[in-house]
């Protein structure tokens, strides 16, 4: 099974991302991961990333609910990210919300490939792993 | 003697003479003499005058000897034969002859044509027999052509006109009348047929005139000798009789045209006579109607028909007029109402022949009687008893009748009302439109509209009203008042609006009713998760130290789920059962007592705290609540301070408009408010990097003002700092 070779979280509650790290070892799941606690440290990051590398990552987890920027917030911005070949890189909506105007909203995002609801499972991520190796 | 008397018979004499002698005995005569009245083989000389067959009164003789007595000279008129059988006036002059030997022995007797003379004078007398009548004649034998004096009246020619055949036909009036004359001249001048006729003449001096001209034509041996005849000026009754006929034209049209049937009922021969109308009156052809006194009974209603058989029968006797109404049913059922009228005809006896009288249909006329009398009536009760305010308006805007349903409206009595217009008691607003729509309706650009608008109660308050109005016109379709009708509706709208606002709160309330539900099952879920995974590690770990972390960060999740039921108790306190602990406090002594509470937090910070809040200054508020907000707001203040400066809080409070305000100003780090303005006060809201910020003060502070019935919010700048205005009830 191949590795997802660059997945970025970007979530501000340190259990889940514990969590999740965990199971992406378990799994073996990306090569490489990057944490980002809010929108606004995501968004810096990934464009000083993509500035040195010219990459950007396969796979971004985001949460909705976050300090400073929240997850709408960052799509909206990541949308008008320059210059990035945004087609190679998926979204996944990471939330404990089930208010279905959250899930409602995604869907004008097309960026956004799927929603998962937390708590994360290793079937979640094995599914994602799927779908990109393929 | 010889020689005195031959010089009359030299035959070139032009005159017709002849000379007797005493015993009247013809002694001499003039050739004319001897060929007007003789034949050739006549013979004259030496006859007695007597005896000559010559027609000549008794009178004419005695005339003659008494020349031979007198010597004195006479004239007589008289008709005589001539040897061609024409028959002719002359005059013979009585000349007593003279000469020197002898007085009284012979008599010249002098013949002269006066038919010429004679017929003037019969023209003339004609002429002066009917007025306005002159007479003309035309002799072709002689050429000559003769006006009477009054037929150049009529022409209106100067005294030396001289008329010809020619100019005389060229006086009627060019076209049809002209042509008509010439033919009947022809006519008359070929086939002896006279004429009669009335044409127009123009006058030489241009005037139009209506004359009746008569003419006929003297032929002899297929010969016209002459033509004669008469004008008759007839301008004037022919200008009446011209008139009538328009009258009566115009009388003939109108009954067609009104439909106005005309019958006559002789009554002996029970004959009764139709104008076309009445067959269409009666809805039957012309075809089947019998013509007798039968044929109208059998056209009327069963009811009617005994009450219109005895009203005929009382104009026949004289009592009463036929006038009435009645209905006709047509054969094909149709029933219509007929007006009829009819007058009385009588003999020199007094009796009743004829009766002559008119119908016409008024069933249209009797529906929209019947259905004005109605609306009448209905309009007089519905405005007297109707609820809604009924109002006839002047064009000018005053009241000129209300009804009780308009006066309770307005809280007015009627006499209060009269006296003033529609526009002292419309409110300000709706001014505009009601004069523009009025206007509208005064310049005939609607009939009429409906207008929500409000009034002005006697009392000052509000009255909603849907106004109608419509324009009544008089006969001659000008503006003559208005109908008002205004529907109350002030308690629906009262009731409206409160709904709306219950709808607002209901609405609002569901809203965050729901956020609520959503968010806290957003936080209790994502700490339940989170400990759901922790779990399932610890399940499957065997190293202690990894078991450890574990455990450590499940107390977190399980710490955080405490905290976050906690919090959320308190929010649901503050949306429960909040007013009945209203009471009015002293805003300074609060904020004393916070500012000391926190003291050694301020203290470490070097925090500036500048309070200008009076003494005076009471609120109507929730104890607790209060408090529990300036120290948030306190908290806020510190927390959120600029890494570059050190803090200054203002604390001010001051009155505006009913409610006290209280101000808190910081120099901190500010809120980015084009980001985060909508979601500020929201709850989970966070927008700095700051460990302790849970997003749960704001969202509490902002329930409690509001269930105080107060508000809150916030003016911010990025980097200089924010200001909290609270707005609380003054206590």
């Amino acid at each position: 099974m191949r590795k997802v070779k660059n997945c970025c979280i970007i979530d501000d509650d340190p259990i889940f991302i514990y969590g999740t790290k965990r199971i992406m070892k378990e799994i073996e799941f990306s090569e490489k991961l990057t944490i980002y606690n809010n929108g606004e440290d995501a968004l810096n990051g990934l464009k000083e990333s993509f500035k040195l590398t010219k990459y950007l990552p396969e796979i971004i987890f985001l949460d909705l609910n976050m300090p400073i920027m929240n997850g709408w917030e960052f799509l909206d911005q990541f949308s008008e990210f320059p210059d990035h070949n945004n087609a190679k890189t998926i979204i996944y909506i990471i939330s404990s919300s089930v208010d279905p105007r959250d899930l409602e909203r995604v869907k004008n995002y097309k960026l956004v490939n799927n929603y998962i609801l937390k708590p994360i499972t290793p079937n979640d991520l094995e599914f994602v792993l799927n779908i990109t190796a393929v | 003697m010889k020689t005195a008397f031959s010089k009359f018979t030299t035959s070139n004499f032009t005159d017709a003479f002849v000379v007797l002698d005493s015993s009247l005995k013809v002694i001499s005569y003039s050739q004319k003499f001897k060929n007007y009245l003789f034949s050739t083989t006549d013979i004259i000389q030496g006859q007695f005058f007597i005896d000559l067959p010559i027609n000549t009164p008794d009178k004419f003789l005695k005339k003659l000897e008494n020349c031979l007595e007198s010597g004195k000279s006479s004239l007589q008129k008289t008709k005589i034969k001539l040897k061609n059988d024409t028959k002719l006036w002359v005059k013979w002059k009585v000349n007593s002859l003279e000469s020197s030997e002898e007085k009284g022995k012979g008599i010249l007797l002098v013949i002269e044509d006066i038919s010429k003379e004679i017929k003037f004078n019969e023209l003339l007398l004609r002429a002066e027999k009917v007025s306005k009548t002159g007479s003309w004649e035309v002799d072709f034998i002689n050429d000559k052509l003769f006006w009477s004096p009054m037929t150049r009246i009529i022409h209106e020619v100067p005294k030396d006109y001289n008329p010809s055949l020619a100019s005389g036909i060229n006086f009627y009036k060019e076209g049809r009348y002209r042509e008509l004359i010439t033919r009947l001249v022809t006519n008359a001048m070929e086939n002896g047929v006279p004429w009669d006729t009335e044409l127009i003449l123009v006058t030489y001096k241009g005037n139009e005139l209506w004359v009746r001209t008569q003419g006929e034509a003297e032929i002899k041996d297929g010969k016209c000798l002459r033509i004669f005849g008469t004008f008759q000026d007839i301008h004037a009754k022919k200008k009446k009789e011209l008139k009538y006929r328009i009258t009566a034209d115009r009388l003939k049209i109108a009954t067609d045209t009104s439909q106005i049937g005309i019958w006559e009922y002789k009554i002996n021969e029970n004959i009764l006579v139709w104008d076309k109308n009445m067959y269409q009156l009666y809805g039957i052809s012309e075809t089947t109607f019998s013509g007798g006194y039968e044929a109208w009974e059998n056209g009327i209603h069963v009811d009617d028909k005994e009450r219109c058989n005895a009203e005929i029968g009382y104009a026949i006797e004289g009592l009463q007029n036929f006038d009435t109404e009645f209905r006709v049913v047509w054969p094909s059922g149709e029933v219509r109402n007929i007006r009829a009228i009819a007058k009385t005809e009588k003999n020199k006896q007094g009796k009743a022949i004829k009766l002559i009288g008119t119908n016409w249909d008024i069933t249209e006329l009797k529906s929209t009687r019947l259905k004005l009398e109605r609306s009448k009536e209905t309009f007089a009760e519905t405005f007297k008893n109707s609820a809604t305010g009924m109002a006839l308006v002047s064009l000018d805007g005053k009241w000129i009748k209300v009804n009780n349903g308009l006066c309770n409206s307005l809280g007015y009595t009627e006499e209060e009302l009269l006296l003033l217009t529609l526009y002292d008691i419309t409110y300000p607003e709706d001014m505009v439109a009601s004069k523009s729509l009025l206007e509208e309706v005064l310049n005939n650009k609607r009939d009429s509209f409906q207008l929500e608008k409000r009034y002005y109660h006697k009392s000052g308050g509000l009255v909603h009203a849907i106004l109608t109005v419509t324009m009544v016109k008089d006969e001659f379709g000008k503006n003559s008042y208005f109908i008002a009708q205004m529907m109350n509706i002030t308690q629906r709208i009262e009731a409206e609006q409160r709904l709306k606002a219950l709808v607002e709160l209901t609405k609002g309330q569901n809203e965050s009713l729901l956020n609520f539900a959503h968010i806290v099952s957003h936080n209790l879920r994502s700490h339940s998760s989170n400990m759901s995974m922790l779990t399932r590690f610890l399940a499957t770990e065997e190293d202690e130290e990894e078991r450890k972390g574990l455990n450590t960060m499940l107390k977190n999740a399980t710490d955080s789920l405490a905290d976050t039921i906690e919090q959320l108790n308190e929010v649901v306190q503050v949306k429960t059962g909040a007013l009945e602990n209203m009471q009015s406090v002293s805003l300074l002594s609060y904020v004393t007592k916070i500012e000391h509470s926190i003291k050694g937090l301020i203290k470490e910070q070097e925090a500036n705290i500048i309070v200008d809040v009076k003494k005076s200054h009471f609120v109507l508020a929730v104890p607790a609540y209060l408090e529990s907000i300036i120290l948030n707001l306190y908290t806020n203040a510190l927390k959120y301070r600029s890494d570059s400066r050190k803090l200054v809080l203002k604390v001010k409070s001051y009155i505006k408009e009913d409610f006290i305000y209280i101000a808190f100003e910081d120099n901190g780090k500010g809120i980015d408010l084009k980001r985060h303005g909508d979601k500020i006060f929201g709850m989970y809201k966070t927008f700095h990097k700051n460990k302790d910020a849970k997003g749960i003060g704001l969202f509490i502070t902002k329930n409690q003002v509001e269930s105080m019935d107060g508000a809150i919010h916030v003016e911010s700048d990025l980097e200089k700092g924010s200001t909290f205005f609270i707005k609380l009830k003054q206590g």
